[in-house]
């Protein structure tokens, strides 16, 4: 038993604005490296931080949303936790060790000219998994993506939502400890949204698990999420067990400024009257 | 080297799925599909033969009928050539796979050299029956053949791995590394022979690893000989280090320049 699942200390991550400048500060980093010479940690002309000093933990059973308009750090945050960038400074610890799916792009690595079969194998291949590992969760692969009818059809004549539902089902057979999603959770038409959020609501309780996942949409929030991470301009704002006060503070304090009064008791009103 | 390759065993179904889909996809839309395969270095064989027919190139002595001696020269530089190529696009063509899932470079790199592999025997195999055809006869020596590639690919795959890198973050280099390639070609003695003397060309070829490297696989296959064996050797030893060393700085520098991979 272990009550933390993952532990986020005083991240900081930063970006270059101007390409050529990033560039060059790629080849200076690259090469104070290879001479064992320490990286630069503080901001240089252009640059700027995506994410500063977030720090949370995660336990099990929690599904949190993170929450922020564009450019507040959520995906940057999202691909150092997942060990694809390296954090300019802080720690990401996993105290014991976990099996942890990330899913920025639902259609990363998908070839369209092979079949729905050949998709899924290359997409597990690409999650990690062994042929024995796949062998025994194709059926569930394909009982759960309910694409078995179309698994010898190209997937370029899928449609997007058909695209989505094949991968996030190989995505959630890796039966991951921490799911990472990125803008991709809850796929295809309506019916299949629903029994997404329901599966993963039983997911976590089933072991020590937990739900990671960004979006921007009232909706995925109310549906699903037990507790949300505000951002804005890389830092973390607030983290709420109470959903519905998070997305208030959210819409009046956030992004508040840049809506209508219409458009932003509309917002308000559907959190708070909020039904699957 | 324990930790290469047990990541490549943990993500060996990988390492085969894209090696399926890369060699069955690019010749999925082909009518003529695999049989590309042999039809391109047919028509490699069938150029020399009209070029040296007409009495266009003038090379030195060679032991055995020239059209033979350039095929299979050609043939072992593009072996090189390849594992260089395949290597050093390995970031910017896995991009987005590498920023959007958190499969690592090793299996990546395994699936280059398996593919690069596979796209090198067959043609190669038919090049061997044109040889044949030549009257070119092997020995048991020959066996060996295969082996000694193997430094080639490491020198490929060293420059191919640093090369890498300058092609996300300083893409002037990688151009410059890809025009050099091309000239190196004609300082190494594949079109014609490790004999020539001719003042300048004669001083850089020998001092090029490539004419060793290549020239003891060439004459390991087509004599039996041992073509400067010490030079080999060394050079081999050589690339061996340098591969480590290239893998090193790319695993090393690589979450450095993926997060300024944004053409993709």
């Amino acid at each position: 038993m272990s009550d933390i699942l993952l532990e986020v200390d005083e991240l900081s991550k930063k970006f270059c604005r101007r390409l050529k400048r990033s560039l060059y500060y790629g080849i200076t980093d690259i090469a104070r490296q290879a001479v064992g010479k320490p990286v630069s940690t503080a901001l240089r002309p252009e640059e700027f931080w995506a994410v500063k000093e977030v720090s949370f933990k995660v336990s099990p059973g929690e599904i949190i949303s993170v929450v922020g308009a564009n450019g507040s750090g959520k995906t940057t945050m999202m691909r150092m936790i997942a060990g694809i960038y390296k954090p300019t400074k802080g720690a990401i610890n996993y105290p014991v060790p976990l099996k942890v799916t990330p899913v920025f792009a639902l259609n990363v690595g998908l070839r369209n000219e092979f079949t729905g079969l050949e998709n899924i194998k290359l997409k597990a291949a690409i999650f990690g998994m062994t042929e024995a590992e796949l062998k025994r969760k194709l059926d569930f692969i394909i009982d759960f993506s309910e694409l078995e009818y179309a698994l010898a059809t190209p997937v370029g004549n899928y449609s997007s939502g058909m695209r989505a539902r094949l991968s996030y089902s190989v995505a959630i057979a890796t039966e991951p400890d921490l799911f990472i999603i990125d803008e991709a959770l809850a796929v295809g038409d309506s019916l299949f949204k629903t029994k997404c959020y329901e599966h993963l609501g039983e997911y976590v309780q089933e072991k020590e698990r937990a739900v990671l996942y960004v979006t921007n949409r009232i909706r995925k929030v109310m549906a699903l999420a037990n507790r949300v991470l505000v951002m804005r301009g890389g830092r973390l704002l607030q983290d709420s067990r109470d959903a519905t006060a998070a997305l208030e503070y959210y819409i009046n304090d956030i992004v508040g400024d840049k809506m209508t009064d219409d458009l932003k008791e509309m917002k308000l009103k559907k959190i708070r009257h909020f039904e699957m | 080297m324990r930790q290469f390759i047990g990541k490549i065993k943990s993500w060996w179904y990988l390492v085969k799925q894209l090696t399926q889909v890369e060699i069955i996809g690019m010749y999925k839309k082909s009518f003529l599909g695999m049989a590309w395969m042999f039809i391109l270095p047919i028509l490699a064989v069938i150029i020399w033969v009209v070029l040296n027919g007409a009495g266009v190139v003038n090379p030195g002595e060679t032991d055995i009928p020239y059209p033979a001696y350039v095929l299979l020269s050609t043939s072992i530089w593009g072996f090189f050539l390849e594992a260089y190529k395949s290597t050093s696009n390995l970031l910017t063509k896995n991009g987005r796979m590498l920023i959007m899932s958190e499969v690592p470079l090793e299996p990546l790199l395994m699936q280059k050299v398996v593919v690069h592999l596979i796209n090198f025997i067959i043609p190669f195999a038919v090049n061997l029956i044109v040889l044949l055809a030549f009257g070119v006869r092997f020995s048991a020596m020959a066996l060996l053949f295969p082996v000694s590639l193997i430094p080639l690919l490491l020198l490929g795959m060293a420059i191919g791995m640093v090369v890498a890198i300058f092609r996300v973050i300083m893409v002037d280099v990688a151009n410059l590394v890809d025009e050099g390639m091309k000239l190196l070609m004609f300082l190494t003695p594949i079109v014609y022979t490790p004999k020539i003397t001719a003042s300048w060309l004669g001083v850089i070829v020998d001092y090029n690893p490539l004419t060793y490297l290549i020239g003891f696989s060439r004459d390991l296959l087509t004599s039996g000989t041992l073509f400067s064996p010490v030079e080999y050797l060394v050079f081999s030893g050589v690339s061996l280090v340098l591969v480590v060393l290239s893998f090193r700085f790319l695993v090393k520098s690589s979450t450095m320049v993926l997060e300024r991979l944004i053409n993709n």
